[in-house]
């Protein structure tokens, strides 16, 4: 039994590590969108801030990718979704023969380096619009359609699982009921099979948008003039980073979460309303006066995604009421008083220190001590440095004459009380 | 017209069988076949201006393959140890990722579609939302983290562990961890899918004969999942040997992953058959790599992407 909870315990252990590992990153990184500094950091913490996100809103640039990833993303997600159903249709119907030869050509580009997937786009239609006498600027060299055609290639395949998951379940005799009673082929499609493959075509949608939204290894060989989001991303992480790029993704973050506890709970009340209509009496059905569950009873996810919500309009209307300004010369003036007090600190330790060595010297005055004064000197280095980092020098020089010129005055010049008097002006 | 084709116009009508006929060929053909044997025959190509293309000096040729291997002509080494080193380097790389993700994401996936329960779905949740952030923020994440002056250092720094901060980034650690940590789910759930159809009882039986967990693991739980285990570990090993974001975010500054080299044929060199040639390099040793480790563990390409 004691190595059962042993058991138990190191497991826990080992999940809080491996989420710990997981979400870490993604949490630190959306802390540091709200600290001050300019380089993206958590410690120190210096001040709460929502410039960040002022100054994500108005990078052209990173406008401009948003812009260009929605753009490619809805290009793909309509081919890639098209040619993803085409080719699931196919592999139920494609000869026996040729259907290991046709799934292993269609889900080849999963596996295919997208570095590999970008040159080959780039290579070949770059020979294609050659070949058809066009120039540098035409459309088919144009960064556009090279990248929605780079990225529905391996994109395709991933809906193409999507679909054959749920194609797998389509009763083929539903179309033909259909066709016997007179429908057109099309008809049959478009009202008998596209209703059912509804939910799988959504999910596969969803996914290809996702995959085209963050892809990076084939679109940096194909953006030509329409860099996207992530390729906008790229450029700026690699060459000086800013806690701009987190604000960026703390708002991604919030977006996900959102969507994810949106369907968790959108999945939950959906069993929970089946589970209910399932235990109501054949009475309480035919009334419809059947008692539906709450919105948030016993629905964790949609309890998570109120909490988060009412988190979010928190958020905002602090940001929009709160002051970065202030908050900035609020951190100065405390960097300010912080320095301060470190110098205070430091004169008073070398005060109790001269104090100490003028009392030494004065009850050895026979035997005047050599090794003392010499620690004492490279004391004096330390208590300076300090000062360097702020606007101190003219005390730091007067501290500096005072030892040497009068050592009765000593005492009063380090007094903390009038460093205080003079931090009030 | 032949009989297979009128079948299958009849069964789906001439507009809608047509219409997927065209979509299917396109994207086999036009999109996946054909750009991939034009990357090969551009490979075997000098680097011409665009004017000479065609011509009489458009012939074929191994200079790209031999530059790979034997460096730029006169140049007075027997090999191209530079760029050779960065390829074994990546491909030596990419195993020891796909081997880390393999022992963290094992016993992971094993507790997820073993036990019940509502957390399971919570879990679930936590595993995907990484999953949806770009790549590139992720290993920008990563960067904050180790970074000189990141969080981890001032942890370690603060609690005595280092006296000055340690370099993550130049010692390759920071990309490691994010290779790492940008394929996490494709490995975890193969496994899981696999494992989640194995039947309990039988792990319950090997209990009752009196097998050890290790025991019961090795004989029964990994054999059964071999099929998951080998899809993952081609799918972590094929990314991250051909990742292209997480180098250069994370990268040290001394060291290249192989894709950097041809992103630097294409973009700073301007030579793309010779980026073209680096790119088939690296696709045939993937491909062969992966069957060879396939056929040493007895597993089917058939299994793959299920």
């Amino acid at each position: 039994m004691k190595n059962f909870s042993f058991m138990r315990l190191s497991l826990w252990f080992y999940l809080a590590i491996f989420f710990a590992y997981l979400l870490g990153p993604l949490v630190i990184m959306s802390v540091t969108a709200f600290n001050s500094p300019g380089f993206p950091r958590m410690t120190p913490w210096e001040c709460l801030t929502f410039e960040w996100f002022g100054a994500l809103f108005s990078d052209e640039r990173i406008l401009n990718g948003i812009w260009n990833s929605i753009l490619v993303g809805f290009g793909t997600v309509i081919l890639s979704v098209s040619m993803g159903l085409a080719g699931a249709l196919m592999l139920t119907q494609i000869w026996p023969k040729l259907r290991a030869t046709y799934y292993t050509v269609i889900i080849a580009p999963i596996l295919i380096p997208g570095v590999v997937l970008g040159i080959s786009t780039l290579v070949f239609w770059d020979r294609i619009n050659r070949m058809l006498g066009l120039g540098a600027d035409s459309f088919l060299s144009n960064g556009l359609f090279l990248t929605i055609i780079g990225q529905s290639t391996f994109i395709a395949s991933y809906c193409m699982l999507v679909l054959v998951a749920r194609l797998q379940r389509y009763d083929i005799a539903l179309t033909e009921a259909a066709l016997d009673l007179g429908a057109t082929h099309a008809q049959a499609f478009r009202k008998v099979l596209l209703p059912f493959m509804k939910p799988a075509i959504a999910s596969a949608a969803v996914l290809a948008f996702l995959a085209s939204f963050e892809n990076y290894n084939t679109t940096t060989f194909t953006f030509g003039e329409y860099p996207t989001l992530t390729i906008e991303l790229a450029q700026k992480v690699r060459y000086g980073i800013t806690p701009a790029i987190s604000a960026l993704a703390f708002i991604i973050v919030v977006l996900t979460v959102f969507a994810a506890l949106a369907n968790e709970a959108n999945l939950r009340r959906k069993e929970l309303v089946a589970k209910a209509r399932k235990e109501a009496t054949v009475e309480e059905l035919s009334s419809g006066r059947i008692r539906m569950p709450g919105f948030l009873s016993s629905n964790w996810a949609a309890v998570a995604l109120v909490v988060v919500a009412c988190a979010t309009v928190v958020v905002v209307g602090t940001a929009t009421v709160y002051s970065p300004q202030q908050c900035i010369a609020d951190v100065q003036e405390q960097k300010r008083l912080e320095t301060e007090e470190r110098i205070n600190e430091l004169r008073r330790q070398r005060d109790l220190r001269r104090q100490q060595q003028q009392e030494a010297e004065q009850g050895n005055a026979a035997e005047p001590n050599q090794s003392q004064p010499t620690g004492n000197n490279s004391g004096f280095g330390n208590v300076f440095a300090p000062s360097a980092l702020s606007g101190e020098e003219e005390e730091a020089s007067e501290a500096e004459e005072a030892p040497s010129g009068n050592n009765s005055g000593f005492g009063n010049v380090f007094d903390p009380g009038s460093l205080n008097s003079g931090q009030d002006n | 017209m032949p009989r297979f084709l009128k079948e299958f116009f009849t069964r789906n009508g001439v507009g809608i069988g047509s219409l997927m006929l065209g979509l299917v060929l396109f994207w086999t053909i036009g999109l996946i076949i054909l750009p991939q044997l034009s990357m090969l025959d551009f490979s075997f190509r000098p680097n011409l201006p665009p004017p000479e293309v065609g011509g009489p000096k458009d012939v074929y040729t191994l200079e790209n393959y031999k530059y790979l291997i034997f460096g730029p002509e006169g140049g007075g080494q027997a090999f191209n140890a530079v760029d050779l080193k960065v390829f074994f380097r990546t491909l030596v790389a990419a195993v020891c990722v796909t081997v880390f993700n393999l022992i963290l994401c094992y016993p992971i996936a094993y507790y997820l579609a073993q036990s019940k329960g509502n957390h399971i779905r919570i879990f679930a949740l936590m595993l995907i939302i990484p999953y949806w952030i770009n790549e590139i923020l992720r290993a920008f994440a990563l960067r904050i983290i180790f970074g000189e002056t990141g969080v981890l250092n001032t942890l370690l720094v603060g609690s005595g562990v280092f006296d000055t901060p340690f370099d993550f980034i130049r010692n390759d650690i920071a990309l490691y961890a994010g290779l790492g940590y940008a394929y996490i789910l494709l490995m975890i759930f193969p496994i899981y899918n696999v494992i989640e159809s194995l039947d309990r009882n039988q792990i319950e039986a090997a209990r009752d004969m009196g097998a050890s967990w290790p025991m019961i693991h090795r004989r029964v739980v990994i054999p059964y999942a071999k099929p998951g285990i080998s899809s993952g570990c081609t799918m972590v090993f094929m990314l991250s040997a051909g990742a292209l974001a997480a180098p250069q975010i994370l990268g040290g500054p001394s060291s290249l992953w192989f894709t950097q080299l041809i992103y630097q044929q294409f973009n700073d060199n301007s030579d793309w058959p010779q980026g073209a040639a680096y790119a088939v390099v690296l696709l045939v040793t993937c491909i062969l790599l992966v069957l060879a480790i396939m056929r040493l563990f007895k597993v089917n390409m058939g299994d793959i992407g299920k």
